[in-house]
């Protein structure tokens, strides 16, 4: 495989936009290719995320769409939907397609819109990443997935929910330092623990918000890539599946995908946990972001919730998870997240993140969940 | 020979008669609920149908607040995964157990919820 690189990045604001998810990605694709240096006649492909743009927009066939509005229409264009992981499995398989020699520039990212419609609405699309035979009849919701997740991990290792809220308040303090963020302000523990209960043990408080927005990233070949500014290098990129059925998981307090795809990104990149210096995780709710810090290995299983409690994963900790806001601040428009990620931990390793910079990252790992865990994808990345 | 058995209509034909079922491969010995094509463990396609008791108990649950649409006349509501007594598990709603005596651990009893042509797992109280 070649090495690929990624030399563009860009981020939409996320929250309350009153243009469609093409708009919203044309604007992120601009901003990409303006920061690659490169024009948009070089792009040979582009890989796009977009998830229910079928429910909130009526739109279908969104990727050769998303690619009209850009202004790029005759280059082979593919939407890819695993639920909120959908641009990061975009991002893999252009990275597959560089890596094997086919393109040398490959457009990746996302977007979604979701706040034009009710949050009763938007609850019901969601739950539709969950089996519609077996799960949704019974009124559950993504919310409730991983509240599931959550009692059984405080069942099986003591997490509490005070454990919990220590990740959305120390998310909300990195989202305050990063201006795309959809939530730009501190908030207490007392009024994480106090918010209403959404799906017990959650609340208000450990959930992402739903969001709209777009994000992309220029992939580029190493012969390409060496002509541009600091280019990124992709180190590994991993996916994984899981059971869709929570009652077919045989362990709710582990998500097995996760560990799946981390070992494999490990052993591609030929690194461990120990020489990541820089996380964004997939946050959708507190515990997600507790798990998926098991899972990839940062910490031990049943200590991800102690890590935030004691500030390990905070902006100069020892670990830093999220410097950006994480879904949880920064926002979650699903179709972008997984792109969003990578635009990050591109800006953290350039040395470009401003306030929320990690001092002196060389290694930065991107971790996606899809839905109720049954995609996982994670990859890993690394400067010159 | 198990073909009318691996679809859903099937099994929720049989739920609605009260009869929570099962699939045991007949290569290696696993157990499965919901039916699938294949055996997860061995790949064999050799399912025999197995009723099961419809008992368990709470492995996790949790209390839904805020519900999709179709489901908001019933919040809150509590849902559960339930471990069976043979040993695989199943989501299913909890009913006629107060919201604050759901509990990881509580025994619980299968009951088919819903009208005739749109069947769902439900677990009462096993008393």
């Amino acid at each position: 495989m070649r090495r690929v690189a990624v030399i563009g990045v860009g981020v939409t604001k996320f929250g309350l936009h009153d243009r469609t998810s093409a708009e919203l990605f044309a604007d992120a694709a601009g901003d990409a290719l303006t920061d690659a240096g490169i024009p948009a006649s070089a792009v040979q492909a582009l890989y796009y995320g977009n998830v229910v743009g079928g429910e909130t927009e009526h739109q279908l066939h969104t990727g050769p769409q998303a690619a009209s509005v850009l202004g790029i229409p005759s280059v082979p264009t593919t939407r890819f939907e695993t639920a909120c992981a959908s641009s990061h499995a975009a991002f893999r398989h252009a990275v597959m397609e560089i890596g094997a020699g086919v393109s040398d520039v490959i457009l990746v990212g996302g977007a979604e819109r979701v706040l034009n419609v009710s949050t009763a609405e938007s609850t019901e699309y969601f739950a539709y990443a969950s089996d519609a035979v077996w799960e949704q009849p019974l009124g559950l919701t993504f919310p409730g997935v991983f509240a599931l997740i959550a009692r059984a991990h405080m069942e099986k290792y003591g997490t509490t929910e005070a454990q919990m809220a220590a990740v959305a308040v120390k998310n909300h303090r990195h989202g305050a330092l990063n201006p795309k963020a959809q939530f730009q302000k501190q908030i207490t523990i007392d009024q994480v623990l106090r918010s209403a209960y959404v799906a017990d043990p959650l609340k208000l408080l450990d959930c992402c918000p739903f969001s709209d927005g777009g994000a992309a990233v220029v992939l580029a070949s190493e012969e390409v890539a060496r002509r541009h500014r600091k280019p990124v290098w992709v180190l590994a990129s991993a996916a994984a599946s899981d059971w869709m059925l929570l009652g077919d998981k045989r362990d709710l307090a582990r998500v097995p995908a996760t560990e799946r795809a981390a070992a494999a990104a490990y052993r591609q990149a030929g690194l461990g946990p120990t020489d990541v210096d820089v996380v964004e995780l997939h946050d959708c709710f507190t515990i997600a972001e507790i798990v998926a810090s098991e899972g990839l290995g940062l910490f031990e299983p049943g200590a991800g919730g102690r890590a935030a409690e004691t500030g390990l994963t905070s902006l100069g900790g020892e670990m830093p998870v999220n410097p950006s806001g994480g879904l949880k601040a920064k926002g979650h428009p699903i179709g972008a997240t997984g792109a969003a990620q990578i635009a990050e931990i591109v800006t953290q390793l350039r040395g470009e993140a401003g306030p929320r910079q990690v001092d002196g990252a060389r290694t930065g790992l991107t971790h996606t969940l899809g839905g109720n865990t049954a995609t996982v994808l994670v990859s890993l990345f690394g400067r010159d | 020979m198990t073909e009318s058995l691996i679809t859903a209509r099937a099994f929720f034909e049989r739920a609605r008669a009260g009869q929570l079922t099962a699939v045991r491969c007949g290569s290696c010995g696993e157990l499965a609920i919901p039916p699938k094509e294949l055996c997860p463990a061995c790949h064999a396609r050799a399912w025999q149908p197995v009723p099961l008791v419809g008992e368990g108990t709470i492995a996790s649950f949790t209390v839904i607040r805020v519900a999709p649409r179709a489901h908001a006349a019933d919040a809150p509501y509590a849902i559960a995964v339930v471990k069976l007594q043979e040993g695989v598990s199943i989501l299913g709603r909890i009913v006629d157990i107060p919201l604050d005596k759901v509990a990881v651990g509580l025994p619980v009893r299968f009951r088919p919820l819903g009208a005739q042509d749109q069947t769902s797992i439900g677990f009462g109280p096993l008393g």
